[in-house]
């Protein structure tokens, strides 16, 4: 029994981190309408950014900061200048530019960086791990959970408690209706692509000390973000909460109890809930 | 000019054929052209022709290679039925996948397509006696062609295997062509451009993108088979996601606009990748910059490429395509 | 790697003349052709890289063989089956024989039918049993060690050196290779009357392992035994290190991919943990240290396992060509089996009845960054020896 107390608590951790890679993907689609498959190449280039930095000798926390803020900096451009001129055609194409996006941009890194992976070491205050009787847990990983929660809330305060934040919301809902206000639609979304990227950006630098960091990360960044979004409601960011932690719990406790199947279950259960709640556990179409 | 005639759509495919093995040393490279051609073209039935953007036509692809190849090597079928059950076992996947896929429209259809190729693709990993799991299956033979013990056709050399190719992928086109044409193409054209006026009309739209999936599935199928038979492995990659990507921007690069189009985007696709291969390890940012660049300023792909040229050529107005999709489809 | 060197490598790859008849200068028709069958890009895109650069160092350094020149192509495989085949049989088309690569299993494994079908020979480093076991034939070789030998020479000599390990709990990916290292690693447990505490099967896309540690926690072993491999491997260990799984318990990575990896995880992360490897920049044996002095002239590296792995290979089909006196596959291959000769990890030889290599595996035990005497100094080889299955276990009818 002690053992799925502890596969819950090490879902919660890694439902946390896949809560914050799924958000951006989530509120993209609710205003852009269409699926940023770049979106775990944003991710890529947040874990390697903050790899080079630390390189370079800047210290994590710094790099915590920095590097989101630049990656969302160049999603804001990418998106004036490369996906603006797609909004008008066909929607396929705004899925293939993202296609062709993440190709560049996972090509890119290994120019760069090379093919083989390397290492992020853990800042040393979160080095070693936390004892609680039986309970082992990395104190990086708490530190995740923790970190993730207060962003979490500050993000869900700028949507809610913002004008900003409402802006978006009742662009999901009609960007007709939000442009006839006369709010500068367009300004948003390259805001809410940058916010959504700058987020995949804040997972990688987070996942990097777990992770390492190497050129295919974002593949199955990409993958997992997609069906959280899908379980959880797209368009939603409560629903990006509770479709990370659902899987990421669903996940520990299954390298448990049926370890060869933890894989396929998270499948099965992102195409259950696109039957039968088609619009996810708490989206809204 | 930018309507093609069936006629002359089918006499561009049969040249291709005929100008393959001129142009191309290799018999199996050629052969993989055209078993991604006939891919492509299935997928463009979809996509180009019922506006639906399928991420699970590998599911289709590999469902037909594990077919042939199950069938090939467990019971040692003739040659003509194995790629037959694969025609019939891609059909009814793509209808079973088709018919839960399409409850649901525009993105959200899409996801539904993604949702199902990963399923198919941990079932695959999953069932390693039937699939031979990530070694995939192996030894799949290639027997000559046969009727009553008299062999009709040798299909050992890789131009042998081509023909046999050729020919399929130049019958399997003159169909397309047939039902693109028809009164059921034109319906699907119509449920591309304005879902809700076609079912005002009285069309039953469900049924109608039942049974393109279940043609494009088809198709794939056949296309599958052919090349877990050609390579002698029907593979787990096969039933993988990056397979569905990769038809899928073959198909637009190539052009959505006509089936033609298909042939030059699987064309050039795998005439290119492996030419670059060999040169760049990095040739996939080559092609990402490729389908950005098709997305902005190349919709119709290299068909819609080629078009502009001739007609910049004869120095006319563009004619007016009705079976372009119309860009009117602006959001947000 | 030395940017102006590696062009210079690149110099000698011939352009392949799928398209009409292109030509290079060594593109001869009376050129002995190599094939380098390997993932360029794709997830294994770093092995690939790497096997290439063996291959060409092998090329070049001999040159000619039998008065021909030699030519040699890279083939990306992508890590796909199919492609790979497809490769192959293209280049064959094209006259060419004799190929050496082939990273994953199922990709070798398709790889060594085809060339097998198109009369050539064919050398892998890949680790699927079943390539010199029950889907061996004659045109197919291995040059590493596969999973018996791996865990023989890793686990046992582990248990002599840590005598209070005496539970055990393994990580295994969920497919044939993983269930062959499972198997043998079940079978020393039990005769040496250890306890298997546990096992955490998974999928080969895993990369949180975090669940099947905190299961492996509960168990309490003292020693974890994984057996992934590649970039899994990594993450396994690198997540087992921050659970402070170190601290208490050894650790064993069976399958190590040597230098690669420990470049990839860093001396941290690698200190105090075992790994076993097919090869070692720091073996003690005459060809290897040729290997290493060539490698710091023209490219200032150590070779890793990649590239040593292509380069021996190739190396091997070179000096069975010119033993043999003849360029004919088949005339190759009867010289391939039974061939003794000086190998990358001491006295090699090629066992005729399953055209398996015999040679050593090699346990390897991480060292703190204080003791590296260089950059690539990560480990010191704490026993060596060589394993293999009685060919009548193998399931090999050649």
């Amino acid at each position: 029994m002690n053992v799925y107390l502890l596969q819950v608590v090490n879902g919660i951790g890694i439902g946390m981190l896949y809560f914050l890679l799924a958000v951006g993907l989530s509120i993209i689609f609710g205003l852009l309408r269409f699926v940023n498959f770049a979106h775990g190449a944003f991710y890529l280039l947040g874990a390697y950014f903050c790899f080079q930095a630390m390189q370079w000798g800047m210290n994590f926390w710094l790099a915590l900061v920095v590097v989101p803020l630049l990656v969302a900096f160049c999603a804001w451009v990418v998106e004036k200048v490369l996906l603006r001129h797609v909004y008008a055609q066909a929607h396929e194409f705004h899925i293939l530019v993202t296609v062709g996006l993440a190709l560049v941009l996972q090509e890119g890194v290994i120019l760069i960086w090379g093919p083989l992976g390397d290492n992020v070491a853990t800042p040393e205050a979160l080095q070693g791990v936390v004892m609680w009787g039986n309970f082992i847990y990395p104190k990086y990983r708490l530190f995740v959970i923790g970190f993730t929660a207060v962003f979490a809330l500050a993000l869900w305060w700028v949507l809610e408690g913002t004008r900003l934040g409402s802006a978006v919301r009742a662009g999901s809902e009609s960007t007709e209706m939000v442009s006839l206000l006369g709010i500068n639609v367009f300004r948003i979304f390259s805001l809410v692509f940058a916010l959504g990227a700058g987020t995949a950006a804040l997972a990688g630098v987070l996942a990097a000390p777990i992770r390492g960091v190497e050129p295919f990360m974002g593949i199955e960044a990409l993958g997992i973000a997609f069906v959280i979004v899908v379980v959880g409601g797209m368009g939603s960011f409560a629903g990006a909460l509770v479709g990370g932690l659902l899987i990421g719990i669903v996940q520990s406790v299954m390298s448990t109890l049926w370890p060869e199947g933890a894989r396929l279950m998270i499948y099965v259960a992102m195409a259950a809930v696109l039957l039968l709640r088609p619009h996810g556990l708490l989206g809204r179409g | 000019m930018a309507r093609l005639g069936t006629h002359f759509q089918l006499l561009l495919v049969i040249a291709v054929a005929l100008i393959l093995p001129l142009v191309i040393r290799s018999g199996s490279l050629a052969t993989e052209v055209l078993i991604y051609a006939i891919a492509v073209a299935g997928c463009n039935l979809l996509l180009g022709f019922t506006g639906l953007l399928s991420f699970g036509q590998g599911i289709f692809f590999g469902l037909g290679s594990y077919t042939a190849g199950i069938l090939l090597t467990r019971l040692a079928l003739p040659l003509p039925l194995a790629l037959l059950a694969a025609v019939v076992v891609g059909a009814l996947a793509a209808t079973l996948v088709g018919w839960f896929a399409i409850r649901q429209r525009g993105t959200y259809f899409v996801m539904l397509t993604l949702a199902f190729a990963q399923m198919f693709y941990f079932l695959a990993y999953s069932l390693p006696t039937l699939t031979g799991g990530d070694n995939g299956l192996l030894d799949v033979p290639r027997p000559p062609i046969a009727v009553g013990g008299l062999e009709l056709m040798a299909l050992k050399t890789p131009w042998q295997f081509y023909t046999l190719v050729a020919v399929c992928f130049v019958i399997v086109f003159w169909l397309l062509l047939r039902v693109t044409r028809s009164v059921f193409g034109r319906t699907l054209l119509a449920i591309r451009d304005n879902e809700e006026r076609a079912a005002a009309v009285g069309y039953n739209v469900r049924l109608f993108k039942l049974a393109a999936f279940a043609i494009s599935g088809a198709v794939t199928g056949l296309a599958g088979a052919f090349l877990a038979i050609m390579t002698g492995i029907a593979p787990l990659s096969s039933i993988e996601y990056h397979t569905s990507e990769m038809i899928l921007v073959m198909t637009v690069i190539g052009g959505t606009g006509n089936l033609f189009a298909s042939v030059l985007g699987a064309a050039f696709y795998v005439l290119f990748s492996d030419w670059l291969s060999t040169l760049w390890p990095r040739w996939l940012l080559l092609l990402g910059m490729l389908l950005i660049a098709v997305s902005l300023f190349m919709q119709r792909g290299l068909w819609g490429l080629g078009e502009r040229l001739w007609l910049a050529v004869r120095r006319k107005p563009p004619a007016d395509d009705i079976d372009a999709p119309s860009a009117t489809e602006s959001r947000p | 790697m030395n940017r102006r060197n590696l062009l210079k490598m690149a110099a000698l790859s011939a352009v392949p003349g799928s398209l009409w008849a292109a030509r290079s200068a060594l593109a001869q028709s009376d050129a002995i052709r190599f094939g380098c069958p390997v993932p360029m890009s794709g997830a294994f895109a770093a092995n690939g890289k790497y096997a290439d650069i063996g291959m060409k160092l092998a090329i070049q350094q001999y040159g000619t063989a039998l008065g021909r020149p030699l030519a040699y192509t890279v083939l990306d495989t992508e890590g796909k089956p199919a492609t790979a085949v497809r490769k192959v049989q293209e280049q064959s088309e094209q006259g060419t024989r004799f190929f050496a690569g082939g990273i994953l299993s199922s990709e070798s494994l398709a790889m060594g039918k085809e060339v097998e079908k198109g009369g050539g020979v064919f050398i892998t480093t890949a680790g699927a049993d079943e390539i010199t076991g029950k889907d061996c034939n004659k045109a197919a070789f291995r040059w590493s060690v596969p999973t018996f030998g791996a865990i023989e020479q890793t686990v046992r000599p582990l248990i002599e050196a840590v005598p209070k390990a005496k539970r055990w709990y393994t990580i295994t990916p969920q497919y044939v290779f993983g269930d062959g290292l499972l198997s043998a690693a079940k079978n020393i447990f039990a005769e040496k009357g250890l306890e298997h505490v546990g096992n955490s099967y998974h999928s080969l896309t895993e990369k949180e392992f975090s669940g099947y540690l905190t299961n492996a926690l509960a168990a309490k072993p003292d020693a974890l035994l994984i057996l992934n491999f590649g970039s899994q491997s990594s993450d396994t260990l690198r997540q087992a290190v921050s659970f402070g799984m170190k601290q208490n318990v050894t650790i064993l990575v069976a399958w190590a991919s040597g230098l690669e990896q420990f470049e990839a995880l860093g001396a941290d992360l690698c200190a105090d943990v075992y790994f076993g490897a097919q090869y070692w920049h720091g073996i003690d044996s005459p060809l290897n240290k040729d290997l290493v002095k060539r490698c710091q002239e023209t490219l200032k590296v150590n070779p890793n396992y990649s590239l040593a792995g292509s380069y021996i290979c190739t190396k091997i089909m070179l000096d069975a060509i010119i033993k043999s006196g003849s360029a004919d596959p088949k005339a190759v291959v009867a010289a391939m089996e039974g061939m003794k000769y000086d190998g990358l990890t001491g006295a090699e030889e090629i066992r005729a009845g399953d055209h398996q290599v015999l040679k050593n595996y090699y346990l390897l035990k991480g060292k703190p960054k204080s003791k590296m005497k260089d950059k690539d100094d990560y480990a010191d080889i704490v026993s060596s020896g060589q394993s293999f299955l009685p060919l009548a276990q193998t399931g090999c009818k050649l």
